[in-house]
């Protein structure tokens, strides 16, 4: 015997006793019927097999039919109730009054499911699941619509920023114009344009070191040209290191105005010279930038002040060359008192000489 | 002759070790060696220390067993250890016992790199008992007159965790190196790597330069033993920039700034 696709689940409603007491005919509608309400719900089905062989022993089958579909109606509306009305109905289909049983029914059903508010609440499960269908589709748009809130409270912000430092600019710009050399105006203005352009903030920098190198005669406008380009490069990867960049604060920086240099430039050798000083002399020796001292200190401490870059000589070992005379001979004074020398002090000057270098 | 016996020869000089005398420091070695003292060398890295005991040891006509201490030795290294030999246990004098035994002079070099518990065997061979204890063997052996501790040691490399104990450093009579003055300097770079007069000055000059240095980012300055190998190698016919820059520049220093300075003071001279 075979019962269609859930006919292996049969046999878990209904036991043996309950299909013995069904006449064998009919077990196999029996069966299906079992099969058939307990589609709508497992209990149901168990309860539905406890009760038919009760009904089809009275070899009546317009009351298994009724009794079923009361069943089913009932259970549609909430399984709990179609379970205990499965129970019930047998017994009230045997009272002297026939209607009582329907009665019972319709009040079970009218009990279950209310009546204005059951179809309220119908349609408001139909509505909701409605907006939750149109809420889900709407996530992605609200997802986005979040991005981009962000993205524009970033740039309102960086306008922001961009506008602060634009007037910054407006205020420290005329004061540098006018410490400007006339021959640099045009590279200069052209390059900090480049600069505010692309970032404010970095241009309040550039304006700064390229009124030095260009003022300092530190870079040809050619140069000063590619020093800015190259700076843009590293500004457009990074906006803080590329600020740093145009402070002259970066190795990177130094290195490409070293690069541009046709002179050889104090900062980069100063610990050199520093310690060749200090060699030759036995002295902690400082030296300092022309550009950093004031001239009266020049020849009061022991200090060597030398030009911030050398452009004697085209070949930066012969600037190099320049600067070591020059630092030789800042030590010589330093370490014999050249500019403070007098006869008073020969003997000791030339004993001193004498063990050093010897007669 | 024993085996052993004839493994402490090994240690004498046959041939005298060239030093120049600095100052009293040989006069005194011979007195502290008189007076059964031990003796403490301090002095930067290179200012002829081992040269200095190994002439005292051919002077003194003492065999010389030197440790070079490192910080993996313990007082086992120096006393002696069992070990195995075909199957059996036999025990193996270490240096300080070998030396204690035969009398001759034992020279500990660096001896802060070595592990604390080597104290324990050198305090009693400094002291009045002059005795060392081999716990292993449960044994004491009494110095004779003839037998030397000496410790070398650079105060420049002390820090707060390598630095001899005061109840160590009192128990030494110390004889203080340093560079030798620039004419005993050349006098040694003459005869010790076969230079002439005038380079020897140069290199001497470039070394007086390079240690003013020395409170500015070296360490220590141009040794005494950097000299003879930079007059070494001109003596093979090494280019003399050259030969100072491998000497005396590189090995002194990693600091490409510091290293380009030296290079221009050598450049004064060659």
């Amino acid at each position: 015997m075979t019962f269609g696709p859930s006919g292996g689940n049969v046999g878990m409603y209904v036991a043996r006793e309950m299909l013995e007491a069904v006449p064998a005919d009919q077990q196999e509608a029996y069966l299906r019927m079992v099969e058939s309400i307990s589609e709508l719900k497992y209990q149901l089905g168990v309860e539905v097999a406890r009760q038919l062989p009760r009904l089809i022993a009275q070899s009546d089958p317009d009351l298994v039919a009724r009794y079923l579909t009361q069943v089913s109606e009932v259970a549609k509306l909430g399984w709990r109730s179609g379970v205990e009305v499965a129970k019930q109905l047998p017994d009230l289909y045997e009272a002297p009054d026939p209607e009582l049983a329907d009665n019972y029914v319709m009040i079970i059903g009218d009990a279950t499911t209310g009546t204005a508010a059951g179809a309220d609440s119908a349609q408001m499960v139909d509505e909701l699941a409605q907006l939750e269908r149109e809420i889900q589709e709407m996530e992605p748009k609200v997802k986005r619509a979040q991005e981009l809130r962000t993205q524009l409270a970033v740039e309102d912000r960086r306008d922001e920023k961009r506008k602060k430092h634009a007037v910054e600019l407006a205020t420290a710009l005329p004061p540098l114009l006018a410490r400007l050399r006339p021959r640099h105006r045009e590279t200069y203005l052209v390059q900090i344009q480049r600069v505010a352009t692309a970032d404010p903030e970095a241009s309040l920098e550039a304006a700064d070191t390229l009124l030095d190198l260009l003022n300092g005669e530190r870079v040809s406008h050619d140069g000063a040209v590619e020093w800015v380009s190259r700076g843009l490069e590293v500004l457009e990867r990074n906006k803080e290191v590329g600020r740093g960049y145009f402070r002259l604060g970066s190795k990177f920086s130094l290195d490409v105005l070293e690069e541009l240099r046709e002179g050889l430039a104090l900062k980069s050798i100063a610990r050199v010279l520093k310690l060749y000083a200090t060699a030759l002399s036995g002295r902690d020796i400082a030296i300092r930038s022309s550009e950093d001292v004031n001239t009266l200190e020049i020849y009061t401490a022991d200090h060597i002040v030398l030009p911030a870059d050398m452009r004697v000589f085209d070949e930066e070992r012969q600037n190099f060359a320049a600067y070591k005379v020059a630092t030789a001979q800042g030590a010589g004074r330093i370490e014999f008192g050249t500019y403070l020398f007098s006869l008073d002090d020969i003997a000791e000057t030339v004993a001193s000489i004498q063990s050093k270098y010897g007669a | 002759m024993g085996v052993e016996s004839q493994r402490v020869e090994e240690f004498r000089l046959t041939k005298e070790p060239y030093y120049l005398p600095l100052g009293h420091e040989v006069e005194l070695f011979e007195a502290a060696f008189n007076a059964r003292l031990p003796v403490m060398l301090k002095g930067p890295t290179g200012c002829g220390k081992t040269r200095f005991v190994e002439h005292m040891s051919w002077r003194l006509g003492r065999t010389l067993i030197t440790v070079a201490c490192h910080e993996d030795l313990t007082a086992s290294d120096l006393v002696g250890k069992y070990t195995l030999q075909n199957d059996a246990t036999v025990w193996q004098d270490g240096p300080l016992t070998t030396a204690v035994k035969s009398g001759g002079i034992a020279y500990l070099d660096e001896v802060v790199e070595a592990r604390k518990d080597t104290t324990v065997v050198i305090h009693p061979l400094t002291d009045d008992r002059r005795v060392l204890p081999i716990e292993k063997k449960g044994e004491i052996v009494q110095a004779p007159d003839d037998f030397m501790l000496v410790i070398s040691y650079n105060p420049g490399y002390q820090s707060v965790l390598k630095d001899l104990k005061h109840s160590t450093k009192q128990r030494f009579v110390a004889i203080e190196f340093d560079y030798p003055k620039a004419d005993l300097e050349e006098i040694i770079l003459q005869e010790e790597a076969g230079i002439d007069a005038d380079t020897a000055a140069k290199l001497v000059k470039i070394a007086e330069k390079v240690r003013n240095l020395r409170t500015h980012g070296l360490e220590e300055g141009v040794s005494t033993r950097l000299l003879v190998y930079a007059g070494q190698l001109m003596a093979g016919g090494v280019d003399p920039v050259e030969a100072c820059e491998s000497t005396i520049c590189k090995p002194i220093t990693d600091d490409v700034e510091m290293q380009r300075s030296i290079v221009e003071i050598i450049a004064t001279q060659f």
